[in-house]
C-alpha cells in the first residue's frame, strides 16, 4: 500500500518552503474532520501531509476595531470566545451550530473554508461581515475578499504554494442574524443556511448583505434581494419580497440531505426569518 | 512511511510507529491494545470512539494519530483509580445507562470532559455536550440521569422512580 509522508513544522517559513517546493503533492491537514474520514475509507491516499496545527495559527485577536482569526483556530474556540461574541456574534452563532462540541474541538475555521464544501457553515457569516482572507506564500501575502475565494465545490483560488493563514473581519455596521436548517437541531450537516446583515440609517435600510449557504456550489450573495431592501423601511412584507427574489438567485442541487425542490422552499423561509430577526421585526 | 509517535495514554508515556493517515483510534486499538474506544462509523457521526485529548473530548476516528504527539490522551482504561470505579462509571452501572454498551466508552469520556470543565452543568449543557454520542439502544434518559447524579443535580422525579423499582 502506498504510504504518505508527514510534515508538522513549527515555523511558518518551513511550511511555506515545503509548499513552494512540492505544493502540488501536498495535502494540508488542520483539524482533519473532513480529511480523516476519507483516509479511513481509503477514498483519499495523499502523497504528503502538511499539518499546520503547530504553526501558531490558533488565535483570535482584536484588530482595527474588528478581528483577526488564525486559520487553525477551532470552531469551539470561535463559538465561545468573548471577542467574537462582541464583534462578530453572527460568526459565533454559526460556529456554535456546526457539528457538536467534540467535532468543534477539532474542526478549524480555515479548514471549513479551504475544504470549500457546499454545506460549509463559516462562509455565509463571513461573507455577510465582508471578511478578507490572507493567503501567504514565499512570494508574499495576498489578501482577498472572501467572496472571491470559492470557485466551485471543493475548489478555491488558493494556489498550490499558498497557505490560508488568517481570516480578517473588519469593523462593520449593522445588525446580523444567522438561520440554519439541518435534519436535527444539533449535529447535522447543513441543508440550507443564511446569514443576513442590515445597516439601518434614519429608519431605512442603508446597506444589506444576504448570503445563502448550501444553495449552490459556492455561497450565494443574493445581490438582487439585497437591492430590494436598500433604501426602504424594513417590513415583514418587504422581507417576503426579498426572500422570493433570493430564491431565484440560488442554484441548489439534490443530494443525500435534501432535494433542490425542498431547499428552495426552506431557504425562502430562512431568509424571511433572518431579515426579520436582524431588523427586529 | 511510518513515523515515531510519542504521547501519553492514561498517564503512561508510550512510543509507537504510525502511518500519517492512521487515526488515533487505529493506533489506540490496533497497536496499543487500548480497546475501550469503539470503532463505530469512522466518520465522526456516532461518538463511540470519543477520547479526551489534553482535557477536550474529541472523536478519535477523526483525529490523525501523529497530531497528538506530546499530548495526554485519556480513555476509559484511565478512569479507574486504585481499583475503584470512577463516579461516572458507578452511576452508569447502577442506573443501567448501558444496554448493549457499545456507545458507553464514548459517553463516559464525553461526560468526563464536560464535568472536568464544568462540575455542575445544567440539563441543557449536558445534552449539548453529549449531542455527538449516539446510543442505538436508546438509553439516553439513564445516561442523562447518571451524569446529573455525578454532577450532584439529581432529577427528583426520576430518583423516586428508581426507589420504587427497588
Amino acid at each position: 500500500m502506498p504510504t504518505a509522508e508527514y510534515f508538522a513544522p513549527t515555523e511558518l517559513r518551513d511550511a511555506l518552503r515545503l509548499l513552494a517546493e512540492r505544493g502540488n503533492q501536498i495535502t494540508i491537514l488542520a483539524g482533519g474532520t473532513d480529511l480523516v474520514p476519507q483516509f479511513n475509507c481509503r477514498e483519499l491516499r495523499p502523497h504528503a501531509l502538511l499539518y499546520i496545527g503547530k504553526l501558531g495559527l490558533n488565535y483570535i485577536i482584536a484588530k482595527n476595531g474588528g478581528l483577526a482569526v488564525g486559520s487553525a483556530t477551532s470552531l469551539e474556540e470561535i463559538a465561545t470566545n468573548r471577542l467574537v461574541f462582541e464583534r462578530a456574534p453572527v460568526l459565533a452563532q454559526a460556529a456554535a451550530e456546526m457539528g457538536n462540541p467534540t467535532i468543534r474541538n477539532v474542526a478549524t475555521i480555515g479548514g471549513n473554508l479551504a475544504t470549500a464544501s457546499r454545506a460549509a457553515d463559516m462562509p455565509p457569516p463571513l461573507l455577510a461581515l465582508d471578511a478578507e482572507l490572507s493567503l501567504v506564500s514565499e512570494r508574499g501575502e495576498r489578501v482577498i475578499p472572501i467572496g472571491e475565494f470559492f470557485k466551485r465545490a471543493h475548489k478555491t483560488v488558493r494556489l498550490a504554494d499558498e497557505l490560508l493563514t488568517e481570516i480578517r473581519i473588519p469593523s462593520v455596521k449593522g445588525q446580523t442574524a444567522f438561520v440554519r436548517h439541518g435534519r436535527r437541531k444539533v449535529f447535522s450537516c447543513c441543508v440550507a443556511s443564511v446569514a443576513v446583515r442590515v445597516v439601518m440609517d434614519g429608519g431605512k435600510c442603508a446597506d444589506a448583505r444576504i448570503v445563502a449557504g448550501s444553495m449552490a456550489s459556492t455561497p450565494v450573495r443574493c445581490l438582487g434581494a439585497e437591492g430590494i431592501l436598500q433604501g426602504k423601511h424594513l417590513t415583514s412584507e418587504l422581507a417576503v419580497e426579498a426572500a422570493a427574489q433570493a430564491v431565484g438567485e440560488c442554484k441548489p442541487i439534490d443530494d443525500d440531505r435534501a432535494t433542490a425542490w425542498y431547499r428552495r422552499r426552506v431557504i425562502k423561509v430562512l431568509i424571511e426569518r433572518a431579515i426579520n430577526r436582524a431588523s427586529d421585526l | 512511511m511510518k513515523y515515531v509517535l510519542s504521547f501519553t495514554v492514561n498517564g503512561q508515556p508510550v512510543e509507537t510507529l504510525a502511518e500519517p493517515t492512521a487515526s488515533l483510534l487505529d493506533i489506540l486499538r490496533d497497536q496499543l491494545d487500548v480497546t475501550s474506544p469503539k470503532r463505530g462509523c469512522e466518520s465522526g457521526d456516532c461518538g463511540a470512539c470519543t477520547v479526551v485529548v489534553d482535557g477536550r473530548a474529541v472523536p478519535s476516528c477523526l483525529t490523525t494519530a501523529l497530531t497528538v504527539a506530546g499530548s495526554e490522551v485519556t480513555t476509559v482504561e484511565g478512569l479507574m483509580g486504585d481499583g475503584q470505579l470512577h463516579p461516572l462509571q458507578r452511576e452508569f452501572y447502577e442506573r443501567c445507562a448501558a444496554q448493549c454498551g457499545f456507545c458507553t466508552s464514548g459517553m463516559l469520556m464525553a461526560a468526563k470532559a464536560l464535568l472536568d470543565r464544568n462540575p455542575s452543568p445544567t440539563r441543557a449543557e449536558i445534552a449539548l455536550a453529549m449531542s455527538g454520542n449516539l446510543c442505538r439502544c436508546g438509553a439516553y434518559v439513564q445516561v442523562m440521569e447518571a451524569i446529573e447524579a455525578v454532577a450532584g443535580r439529581k432529577c427528583e422525579v426520576k430518583a423516586e422512580d428508581t426507589r420504587e423499582r427497588e
